[in-house]
C-alpha cells in the first residue's frame, strides 16, 4: 500500500538551493487498539525517512506516533550534479521502500 | 403593475434552490485547503486515483481486465461518473458509481464483490470518476429515475433524529455558517470519493452520509443501503451543472 509521490524543480541551476517534496501514502497507524480478540495492534508507523543525493546523504526524518497519516514533508538542499535523489523509508516490523527522482543539474 | 413585480419577488423567495446557487463543496474550503486540493503533489487522494488505475489494468482470475471492455477509459468513460446515479435498466434498480463497478465485477468479471468501502473500490470509483474531472454533472431525475429523486427529497427534507433535524434545514437554510468548526455547505457530493481530513483517508459519500446521520443522532443506514442511494441521486440532482471534482479534499 506505500506509495509516494516526489517532487523536484523541473531545472536547477548548480549551486542553486532546490526545494524537493514528498508526498507518501502511510495509514501511520499508532497501534494500540484492541484487535477484537483479546489482543492489540501493533504500532505500524514509518519511522525513517533518508535520502541520498551525489553521494551523500541530504536528510534524514524520523517520525514518531503524532505523524498524521500520508505525511508530507518538504525540505531544501543545494543542487550540485544531475543525479538521482533516493529516498529510502523504514517502517516498523522491518520493511523498506525505495523511491527516487532525477534533479537535473544545468 | 405592484402586484406582478411583488409576486415575482415572493415567487423567487419560495422557489426551491436552483443549480446555479448551489455551490460546491470546495467553495467553503480555507484558501490553504483548496490550494492542497488541487495540488496532485500535495493531495494524497491521486494515490487512490493511481491504484485505481492499476486495478483497471489488471486482469482477475476470471473474465477479463475492466480495459479489455472499456479501451481507452480517459476517452470512453469521460464523462461516465457525470451520470451516476442512474437506474440501471434490466434490473430497475439505482445504481451509483460504487454499485455499478460491483455488478461488473461479480456479473461479468465473475468475481466476488470487493464490498463497499474497501481500498480497491474505492480506488476504482476514485479512478472512474477522475476521468470526468470538470465536466458538468447531469443526471436523469425524471422517467424510471423520478420515484428514486422523489424519495431522496423527502428523505432531504423529513426532520429526524433526536435532534428533529432534517437535512433541508441546514443545507438550504443555513449554508456558510458555522457548525462545529466547519462551515455548512449544500451538501454537493461532487468531489466524493474525497480525502477527508478527518478521516485521514479516501471514504465514499455514503461515509461522509453516515457522518451527518450520526451528527444528528438519526439512524445511521447502511452503505449502498436504498436510502442513501435516493439521497445521492437528489443531491445530484440539487447540483446539477456543477463540475466533477474527485478526487477532492473535504475537512
Amino acid at each position: 500500500m506505500f506509495n509516494a509521490r516526489i517532487t523536484v524543480p523541473p531545472q536547477a541551476k548548480a549551486g542553486d538551493i532546490v526545494e524537493i517534496k514528498v508526498l507518501m501514502r502511510h495509514p501511520m497507524d499508532r497501534g494500540g487498539q484492541s484487535d477484537g480478540k483479546g489482543g492489540i495492534v501493533p504500532r505500524k508507523i514509518l519511522n525513517r525517512m533518508t535520502a541520498t543525493y551525489a553521494g551523500a546523504e541530504i536528510i534524514r526524518f524520523d517520525m514518531h506516533t503524532g505523524v498524521a497519516a500520508n505525511p508530507f514533508i518538504s525540505f531544501r538542499t543545494r543542487a550540485v550534479e544531475t543525479g538521482d535523489i533516493v529516498f529510502e523509508w523504514r517502517e516498523d516490523g522491518g520493511a523498506t521502500y525505495t523511491r527516487s527522482a532525477r534533479l537535473t543539474v544545468a | 403593475m405592484r402586484v406582478p413585480a411583488l409576486l415575482l419577488a415572493l415567487l423567487s423567495v419560495l422557489a426551491p434552490a436552483s443549480a446555479d446557487e448551489i455551490a460546491s463543496g470546495s467553495t467553503f474550503l480555507s484558501p490553504e485547503l483548496r490550494r492542497r486540493q488541487g495540488d496532485p503533489n500535495r493531495n494524497p487522494a491521486w494515490f487512490w486515483v493511481d491504484q485505481g488505475k492499476e486495478l483497471f489494468a489488471e486482469k482477475p482470475a476470471t473474465g477479463q481486465a475492466c480495459l479489455g471492455c472499456h479501451a481507452d477509459p480517459a476517452a470512453s468513460l469521460r464523462g461516465a461518473a457525470t451520470h451516476y446515479p442512474q437506474v440501471d435498466r434490466p434490473s430497475g434498480k439505482l445504481l451509483n458509481l460504487e454499485s455499478r463497478i460491483e455488478q461488473c465485477r461479480v456479473e461479468r468479471q465473475r468475481q466476488p464483490a470487493f464490498g463497499y468501502e474497501s481500498a480497491e473500490l474505492l480506488s476504482l470509483t476514485a479512478y472512474v470518476a477522475s476521468l470526468s474531472r470538470g465536466l458538468p454533472m447531469s443526471v436523469r431525475t425524471d422517467g424510471p429515475a423520478r420515484p428514486f429523486y422523489e424519495a431522496g427529497q423527502a428523505f432531504f427534507e423529513r426532520r429526524q433524529g433526536q435532534l428533529n433535524l432534517s437535512c433541508k434545514q441546514c443545507h438550504d437554510g443555513l449554508v456558510g455558517q458555522k457548525l462545529r468548526g466547519d462551515t455548512i455547505s449544500h451538501g454537493a457530493g461532487t468531489g466524493y470519493p474525497a480525502y477527508r481530513l478527518e478521516w485521514n483517508t479516501v471514504g465514499s459519500l455514503h461515509r461522509r452520509l453516515r457522518a451527518c446521520s450520526l451528527g444528528v443522532r438519526a439512524t445511521q443506514f447502511d452503505y449502498g443501503s436504498p436510502e442513501y442511494l435516493a439521497l445521492e441521486l437528489y443531491l445530484a440532482g440539487r447540483a446539477e451543472g456543477l463540475p466533477v471534482e474527485t478526487p477532492a479534499m473535504r475537512r
